[in-house]
């Protein structure tokens, strides 16, 4: 930038006005060491400037002078007695520089150990609580699914006590239905009893069906097939399955009907049946 | 107040130098009430403006040997230190930037009647030269010298784009020279 670009960029007036950036005032600085007229420009305009600060003169108060020369006196006195600390030692230097005793340094490092520690020891417990944290949420997990095995195996005890009763009836008659024809595997047992007329089917064998269907129970009664109801299949199914009580009955079969039962047996899908 | 004799400005510095107390009670009848115009330009109250000129001409006294004539006259460099240290003072009162903007809006209109008489201040000149001013050329130059503010200050101050306050700025200051001619 040569001298006149200088003069007219604003960074003589942005300087005197106090409004320079430290770089702007380093750099007119150089501008007015190596430009005669840079300089003999700053320093017009750096009187002019005073010349507005003088205007704005206002004589401070009487009391300010003896306050003054008497700090000053007091200040010469003990610089004179060696007694003086100089307080502006180095007032230009903006870095202060902050002296720390060794007493503190040893505070200061003992702090900074202490806290390090306290950072170390709080990972290592924090990674164990979420070891103790994922441990005991294992725990109670399983120990929630063996109460719930332990329920089921209850309740088939329970079922299993009962139908030991029903069996071990003395007036229970147990009628054996094998395969028909068509289904030669299939096997099914009918509990009968004879004094309460209970009547009570036990699958031992047979295939499972589709969900819109079921298997019905029924009782061949003077060559006419009755009505006993029907039951369920597959592992959810009780072993005993309570069904309509009768009288009389000549024989028993079962068919795989639409879900919920039919008035009449569809006779070729009757699976089993038995004579009494 | 002034002395009956006057000092050169060489005279000054080297009786400054050799802690000569009548030079630097001379020194201070003749500049104390620029540099405590500045001080209370700055501070805007007359208590910490008394503090902050004491603190100035004990630090002239204390570091004249720090003041480089090939920089600058002696007037000069005292109104730095004042500046500076009334700015460091407004700054540790932390006032805020509206606090700021607040002096500079009641000076505005307290201008006159805030100058005690002194005999050397010209306020016929004064006057003159403050009424051809704007109040927005007032209050840039103020703003930047009596505050500190940065550009980016001035610039939220004023609402003004940033890249225009230094332009604002020197035609401020061309109007203040151009003034001072007819003075």
């Amino acid at each position: 930038m040569g001298a006149t670009s200088y003069i007219s960029s604003g960074i003589i007036e942005a300087y005197v006005s106090g409004l320079a950036s430290s770089i702007e005032r380093e750099e007119l600085e150089l501008a007015i060491a190596q430009y005669p007229e840079v300089a003999a420009e700053y320093r017009s305009c750096q009187q002019d400037m005073e010349q507005y600060i003088i205007f704005q003169s206002v004589t401070p108060p009487a009391t300010l002078k003896e306050k003054l020369l008497l700090q000053l006196d007091t200040e010469e006195t003990a610089r004179a007695n060696g007694t003086y600390v100089d307080v502006d030692a180095a007032p230009e230097t903006p870095a202060r520089k902050i002296l720390v005793s060794g007493a503190w340094r040893w505070v200061a490092a003992a702090s900074f150990l202490l806290l390090a520690g306290s950072v170390l020891l709080n990972y290592t417990q924090f990674t164990r609580y979420n070891d103790m944290r994922q441990k005991y949420e294992a725990l109670v997990t399983s120990n929630t699914s063996m109460a719930a095995e332990t329920n089921v195996y209850r309740t088939r005890l329970e079922q299993a006590e009962q139908n030991l009763h029903i069996v071990q009836d003395p007036s229970m008659k147990t009628v054996k239905m094998p395969g028909t024809k068509p289904f030669p595997t299939a096997l099914a047992t009918v509990y009968w009893n004879q004094t309460s007329k209970e009547v009570f089917v036990m699958v031992n064998n047979l295939p499972q069906p589709t969900s819109d269907k079921q298997y019905q129970l029924w009782a061949i009664v003077d060559g006419k097939p009755v009505d006993m109801g029907v039951f369920e299949t597959g592992t959810d199914a009780k072993v005993m399955q309570k069904m309509k009580s009768v009288d009389n009955a000549e024989m028993f079969a079962v068919t795989l009907e639409k879900k919920g039962g039919s008035p009449e047996p569809t006779l070729d899908q009757m699976y089993v049946a038995g004579k009494i | 107040m002034e002395s009956a004799f006057t000092y050169t400005e060489s005279e000054l510095i080297q009786g400054l130098k050799a802690k000569d107390q009548k030079v630097f009670s001379y020194l201070y009848d003749r500049y104390s009430p620029a540099l405590y115009g500045v001080a209370l330009k700055v501070l805007n109250d007359e208590s910490n403006a008394s503090d902050c000129l004491q603190e100035v001409f004990m630090k002239i006294w204390r570091n004249i040997d720090r003041y480089d004539e090939s920089k600058g006259r002696l007037f000069t460099w005292m109104l730095n230190i004042t500046r500076n240290t009334a700015i460091d003072t407004l700054r540790s009162k932390a006032h805020k930037m509206d606090q700021k903007i607040q002096d500079i809006g009641d000076d505005v209109h307290l201008y006159t009647g805030n100058l005690a008489v002194h005999p050397s201040v010209d306020h016929l000149g004064l006057s003159k030269v403050l009424e051809k001013l704007t109040k927005e050329q007032r209050i840039i130059i103020d703003l930047a010298y009596y505050k500190g503010c940065t550009q980016e200050e001035i610039s939220k101050v004023l609402e003004i784009p940033l890249g225009t306050v230094k332009t604002r700025m020197r035609n401020a200051i061309i109007q203040l020279r151009n003034l001072l001619k007819l003075v």
